[in-house]
């Protein structure tokens, strides 16, 4: 579904990512997780192209997509994303929020965007609060209602940069929940995030990364129980501390 | 006496206005007691002049709005070109240097062919850079010199290199004025623009939006309401700054006050017509302003302005 081969990104004289690789099957949920400056942010970022890689291949779907020829836009709509800080726009409603892209991107007619919207906003627990503005929300609803923006764009995989990250401890289970749910149904995710409850229970992989490069990979039993390179294990016993 | 202070607690905002204007007017009238209050106004010469200065002002209303909307559309694309980020030469030949590894690794099409696509991102940086650094110089001429100076400049500027239009002063001012305030606007419109959050903007684009559609949907929609005050400000200012038409032989109040200044008399009445008539106009403009920015605020975002009664407890909004 996504394969990322041997990428590279610098910013300035900061060498990010030095040569990235892996495979994500489709229906697959994958947990990258890694100390702060790792570049799992950037990695993310690469995958929809938000970020441009310096050198190597993303595909998608089997489509070399960062390459000539092929709009950025287009591949960003088979991508979702939800970010650290939400990032709902601020000027609009919930509903609003989610239909944006299905009316101005995708050229969906008014009342039928907002029928799927509100099934969306549903869908994640949030249809009493359609008509509520982002400041008038909190973390775990405008988050949630982030990843029913995402949704709408029917994306084939859905990328997650700690969404749990900025959250209120309270508001992490809803957030969590939403997405245990969409991984039970299927969708192929790319998730950073230092839940270790949720890596245990959804990922069916786990990449250890460092200095921008992949220090090793395995189920969760294997990161969490039996890490076999010394980074890992310290980073592990940090943050199951 | 409970109930006296409960219909003060309930109507306050409206003695708090009324006592704001007792105090307004009551120094107004103050001052001008000090000065004509021995000799007394000459209503006689108010009721026959101010017509004369209803029609100057109208005719600053007319070059301040048409310069105003002129200098909208300069500020918006010189606010827009001085946020683009120019590409440091560094940066352009590394990625040139990567697509040739691409091409090495990947030869497809013609060696002119890449030439080609090298000589045009080129020229499309180097006019990004280019006209991102007159749109900066730009600014910072309009902003450093005195608007005076270059109302005279644009006046010097007809007379020598097109001299037929010397004679309409108004068009000649509408044009400086335009200028100026879209050195103005521009700055007004990069704030806006920068204040939104990038993260809006990277949102945007996750959910495939183009740069041209992010910046239409998302990013202007915020950035507009952002400055709605500081291009209130703008105006009113373009608005004053519109007497100094007179230079061009346009009939602005200042006009009519120099002239009539002989008329030693009576120049107190004349400040009094002129002042009276600009702040109609400017606190009629900004309390207009004040509703747009109510109706157009932003749910729950930035500080709202409190307006209820002390000691009434406000239910929680529910979750």
């Amino acid at each position: 579904m996504i394969r990322v081969e041997d990428i590279q990104k610098h910013f300035g004289a900061l060498h990010v990512l030095r040569g990235i690789t892996f495979d994500v099957k489709k229906g697959e949920a994958i947990v990258i997780i890694g100390p702060s400056g790792s570049g799992k942010s950037t990695l993310l970022r690469c995958v929809n192209l938000l970020v441009e890689p310096d050198a190597g291949k993303v595909f998608i779907d089997g489509v070399h997509v960062n390459r000539h020829g092929i709009r950025h836009e287009w591949v960003r709509q088979q991508v979702g994303m939800v970010f650290q800080s939400f990032n709902l726009f601020t000027h609009l409603s919930a509903i609003e929020n989610v239909t944006l892209g299905l009316t101005r991107v995708k050229g969906m007619p008014h009342d039928q965007a907002v029928e799927k919207a509100r099934k969306l906003l549903a869908r994640v627990g949030l249809a009493a609060k359609e008509s509520a503005y982002p400041a008038e929300l909190s973390g775990g609803q405008q988050q949630r209602v982030a990843i029913a923006r995402a949704l709408a764009m029917d994306p084939k995989a859905m990328l997650f940069d700690e969404p749990t990250s900025a959250l209120d401890p309270e508001y992490i289970r809803e957030v969590l929940d939403v997405m245990t749910a969409l991984a039970r149904e299927g969708m192929t995710m790319i998730v950073v995030t230092h839940e270790m409850g949720f890596a245990s229970n959804v990922a069916s992989r786990i990449l250890f990364m460092d200095a921008g490069k992949i220090i090793e990979e395995g189920t969760a039993e294997d990161i969490f129980q039996r890490p076999k390179e010394d980074r890992t294990r310290a980073f592990v016993s940090k943050i199951l501390r | 006496m409970g109930k006296v202070r409960k219909f003060l607690r309930e109507r306050w905002r409206y003695f708090d206005a009324a006592l704001a204007l007792l105090v307004i007017v009551g120094s107004l009238v103050y001052i001008y007691d000090l000065l004509v209050g021995s000799r007394g106004l000459d209503v006689a010469y108010v009721t026959r002049h101010y017509p004369l200065y209803l029609h100057a002002v109208f005719t600053n209303v007319y070059a301040t709005t048409i310069a105003f909307i002129v200098g909208m559309a300069i500020g918006i694309s010189v606010g827009w070109l001085r946020t683009a980020k120019t590409v440091p030469l560094a940066k352009f030949a590394a990625s040139m240097r990567v697509e040739k590894r691409e091409r090495q690794e990947n030869p497809t099409g013609s060696e002119e062919g890449r030439r080609f696509l090298v000589v045009l991102s080129l020229l499309w940086y180097g006019t990004k850079y280019v006209v991102r650094r007159i749109g900066d110089g730009f600014v910072e001429i309009i902003r450093g010199t005195p608007l005076y100076v270059q109302i005279l400049f644009a006046s010097s500027f007809f007379i020598v290199f097109l001299p037929q239009y010397v004679g309409e002063g108004i068009l000649i001012g509408i044009i400086a004025l335009a200028i100026n305030t879209g050195g103005y606007q521009a700055e007004i419109f990069r704030a806006g623009l920068q204040t939104v959050h990038s993260g809006q903007i990277e949102a945007a684009r996750a959910i495939g939006f183009s740069r041209l559609k992010a910046m239409r949907y998302v990013i202007l929609p915020q950035a507009l309401r952002l400055i709605i005050p500081p291009l209130t400000n703008e105006y009113i200012g373009l608005f004053k700054a519109s007497t100094f038409l007179f230079v061009l032989g346009v009939q602005t109040e200042i006009s009519y006050i120099a002239q009539h200044e002989g008329f030693a008399g009576d120049v107190f009445e004349i400040f009094a017509i002129v002042t009276a008539i600009f702040l109609a106009i400017t606190v009629t403009l900004s309390l207009i302003v004040q509703t747009l920015e109510k109706r157009f605020r932003i749910p729950g975002l930035g500080i709202e302005q409190i307006r209820r009664p002390r000691g009434v407890a406000v239910a929680p909004r529910a979750a």
